[in-house]
C-alpha cells in the first residue's frame, strides 16, 4: 500500500509540473458550461422537467462525468508513457507488489478527476446551479464520481497496458469518449430520446453516474431527471459493478503485459 | 573508515556473512529465454560470479546480454534453467532477490518531468526507507556522482552523462548487495566514461559491491572487469580473467588483409611452431604467434609462397576483440 502512494504522490508531483496541462483539463469543461449550457438553455427550456431555467443545474452532473472521463484518459497515458519510457522496469525491479503499481495509477486518476469535479461544480454554483447542503449527498455524489472515474481508469489503464502508441491509445479511448457522453442523460433527459437511444443510454454507466449525482447534489434533482428517474439504489450498484469490471480489466490487462 | 564505506554502513557485515555462507553473488544453470519457436535469446548460459568483483559479460548487440540481465534482475522469467542472486532463486524468491539488487538499465530510464534528488527521494520511498535515511542518502550519493550543483533541475535538462549518474546513484540508493549495469556507458564521451568506471571501481573496492555489467566495448570490459563472460548466440562461449583470455591468444597478434588462395597459406602458417591461434573470417585472418617482430618475415614469406598477396598486415598486442574474434569468428564493433 504504501508503494501505491508513493507511485500515487510522484504521479501528482509530475502533474503539478504542467500547469498548462492543469488549466487546459480545467477550462475545457468551464467552456462546456459556459458555452455549451449558456447556448443550450433556451433550447431546452421546454423539455425541462419544470419547465424553468435550470438547464445549467441539469448539465453540470453530466460534465462533471465527462471531466472524470478526461481524467481517466490522462491517468491511462501516464501509465503507458511510464510503459514506453520503461520507467515500470524501475518499478518491476523494486521490491514491491504489482499490484501497487495499478492501484498508484488508478488512485492518482481519481485524485486528478475528483479535484476536477470540484472545480466543475464551483463553477456552476458561480453559474447559478442549484446545490443541496446536505453533507451525506455530497459524500454520496463524489463517492460516484470516483466510482465512474475509478471503473473508467481501468479501461483507460487496461487500454494503455495493451498497446505501445500513444495514437492508438488516444483514437480507441476517443471513440469510446463520445458514445459514452452522448448516448446517456448527461445532455437532455432521457424521455426526449427515441427509443434506441433511451436503451443505449440505460447499458451506459454515464446515465447512473450522472442521474445518481443529480439526486444526491441538486436541490429537486429527482424532479429534475423526469419520468424516466433512475432508482439512486440502482446508481450505487451499477457504478460498483463498473468499479469491479474496470479494475478487473485492468488487472487481467496489467498481468499480461508485466511479470 | 572512508566516507564510501560509511554509506554501505552497518548493514555491511551482515551482507557478508550470507554472502560468505552463498560464497557466489551470482550463480546460474542452463538459464534458457526462449521468446518464440524462432527466437532463442539464451541458450543455456552457466554464471558463477563470486561476491565483491566485477564481472563483464561481452558480446555483440543481440548476443543476449540483457536478456540475460533481465532474467537476472527479475523482470523475465527464465524459459529453463535456475538463477540465483545471494542464494536466493530469482523466480520463486523474487521479493528477496529485488531487496538486493539495485540495477540501471540500458536505454536511460528517468522521470524528466522530476528533479534529480526527486528522483532519489522517490526511488528510496518505493524501497520503504524512512525520511532521515532517504535525505541522508540522496546527499552522500549526489556528492558521489557529483551532481549536488543539478540536483533540484529537471531529469530533462540532464546531459546523457548526467542521466547516467542520477541513475547510478539511484541504483545504490538502497544499498544493494549486487549491482546489475546494462550497459553502463553506451553513448558516453570517453571522458565521462572514464568517469563511471572510477565509480565502479571505488563501489567494488571500498564498498564490497558485487558489479555485473554489460557491454559491448571491449576496452571497457578489459580494464574494468576481474572477469569477462564473452557472449554469442545466447551461450557464453568463453570465461576468464582479461588477462587469462588474451593471454591465450599469443603474445602478439597479426590480422591479414589479403587476395588469393588463404586455404594452403593457412595450412602452412598453422603448422609453423611459433603459431598459437588462427582464425578467419570476414576477410581477415588472425595469427597469434609469441613475438610479433620477429616471426613477421616468416608469415610474409609463408604467404609469398603460397601465393597469397598480403594486402594489409598489421601487428599488435592482442585484445578481448581478439578474443572474441577467435571464439565467434566476427569482429566485434562497437
Amino acid at each position: 500500500m504504501s508503494a501505491a502512494l508513493t507511485l500515487w504522490h510522484k504521479h501528482m508531483r509530475k502533474s503539478l509540473v504542467h500547469p498548462e496541462e492543469i488549466i487546459g483539463l480545467l477550462l475545457q469543461p468551464i467552456l462546456w458550461i459556459v458555452l455549451f449550457g449558456v447556448g443550450m438553455k433556451s433550447l431546452m427550456a421546454p423539455v425541462m422537467p419544470s419547465g424553468s431555467n435550470l438547464y445549467i443545474t441539469f448539465m453540470v452532473p453530466g460534465i462533471v462525468a465527462l471531466s472524470a472521463l478526461g481524467g481517466a484518459v490522462g491517468g491511462g497515458s501516464t501509465w503507458l508513457m511510464e510503459r514506453v519510457q520503461g520507467i515500470v522496469k524501475e518499478y518491476l525491479v523494486a521490491p514491491i507488489p504489482r499490484l501497487s503499481i495499478l492501484l498508484g495509477n488508478a488512485l492518482s486518476t481519481v485524485t486528478k478527476s475528483l479535484f476536477q469535479a470540484i472545480v466543475i461544480f464551483i463553477v456552476g454554483i458561480l453559474m447559478g446551479m442549484q446545490v443541496t447542503t446536505n453533507p451525506l449527498g455530497w459524500l454520496g455524489g463524489f463517492l460516484l464520481v470516483a466510482g465512474y472515474g475509478l471503473g473508467f481508469a481501468g479501461i483507460a489503464l487496461a487500454f494503455a497496458s495493451k498497446t505501445d502508441s500513444m495514437g492508438a491509445y488516444h483514437s480507441l479511448i476517443f471513440l469510446l469518449n463520445l458514445p459514452l457522453l452522448f448516448l446517456s442523460n448527461a445532455l437532455y433527459p432521457l424521455d426526449v430520446l427515441p427509443k434506441w437511444m433511451q436503451i443505449g443510454a440505460l447499458l451506459n454507466p454515464t446515465s447512473y453516474v450522472v442521474d445518481g449525482m443529480r439526486q444526491t447534489l441538486l436541490v429537486n434533482g429527482t424532479a429534475l431527471s423526469g419520468t424516466s428517474v433512475l432508482p439512486l439504489w440502482l446508481c450505487f450498484a451499477v457504478i460498483a459493478i463498473f468499479v469491479c469490471l474496470g479494475m478487473w480489466l485492468a488487472f487481467s490487462a496489467f498481468r499480461s503485459s508485466v511479470r | 573508515m572512508t566516507e564510501l564505506e560509511q554509506l554501505i554502513g552497518d548493514k555491511e557485515s551482515t551482507k557478508m556473512d550470507h554472502q560468505k555462507q552463498t560464497s557466489l553473488a551470482v550463480e546460474s544453470r542452463g538459464l534458457v529465454k526462449r521468446y518464440s519457436e524462432e527466437v532463442l535469446a539464451v541458450d543455456g548460459v552457466d554464471l558463477s560470479i563470486a561476491a565483491n568483483t566485477i564481472y563483464a559479460l561481452l558480446g555483440p548487440n543481440g548476443a543476449g546480454k540483457t536478456t540475460t540481465i533481465s532474467i537476472l534482475t527479475t523482470l523475465l522469467e527464465p524459459s529453463g534453467g535456475v538463477a540465483k542472486i545471494a542464494g536466493f532463486d530469482v523466480v520463486r524468491q523474487a521479493g528477496e532477490v529485488r531487496k538486493r539488487i539495485g540495477v540501471t538499465f540500458q536505454d536511460v530510464v528517468l522521470d524528466n518531468d522530476l528533479t534529480g534528488r526527486q528522483v532519489l527521494e522517490y526511488h528510496g520511498q518505493l524501497y520503504g526507507q524512512s525520511k532521515q535515511e532517504r535525505r541522508a542518502r540522496t546527499a552522500e550519493l549526489l556528492a558521489l556522482v557529483e551532481l549536488e550543483d543539478a540536483a533540484d533541475r529537471r531529469c530533462q535538462t540532464y546531459s546523457g552523462g548526467m542521466k547516467r549518474r542520477i541513475e547510478l546513484a539511484r541504483a545504490l540508493m538502497t544499498q544493494p548487495e549486487v549491482l546489475f549495469l546494462d550497459e553502463p556507458t553506451l553513448g558516453l564521451d570517453p571522458q565521462t566514461r572514464g568517469r563511471i568506471w572510477d565509480y565502479i571501481r571505488t563501489l567494488k573496492d571500498q564498498n564490497g559491491l558485487t558489479l555485473v555489467l554489460t557491454t559491448h566495448y571491449m576496452d571497457e570490459a578489459e580494464q574494468l572487469a576481474d572477469r569477462v563472460g564473452i557472449i554469442d548466440h545466447g551461450k557464453i562461449v568463453v570465461e576468464g580473467t582479461p588477462r587469462e583470455l588474451i593471454d591465450q591468444m599469443g603474445a602478439d597478434t597479426f590480422r591479414i588483409v589479403g587476395q588469393g588462395d588463404s586455404g594452403h597459406f593457412i595450412e602452412q602458417v598453422r603448422a609453423l611452431p611459433f603459431v598459437q591461434t588462427v582464425t578467419t573470417g570476414d576477410n581477415v585472418i588472425q595469427v597469434g604467434v609469441d613475438t610479433g617482430s620477429r616471426r613477421l618475415v616468416a608469415i610474409v614469406s609463408t604467404a609469398t609462397d603460397n601465393g597469397f598477396a598480403i594486402e594489409d598486415l598489421s601487428v599488435a598486442r592482442p585484445s578481448l576483440g581478439d578474443v572474441f574474434f577467435n571464439y565467434t569468428g566476427r569482429q566485434l564493433r562497437d
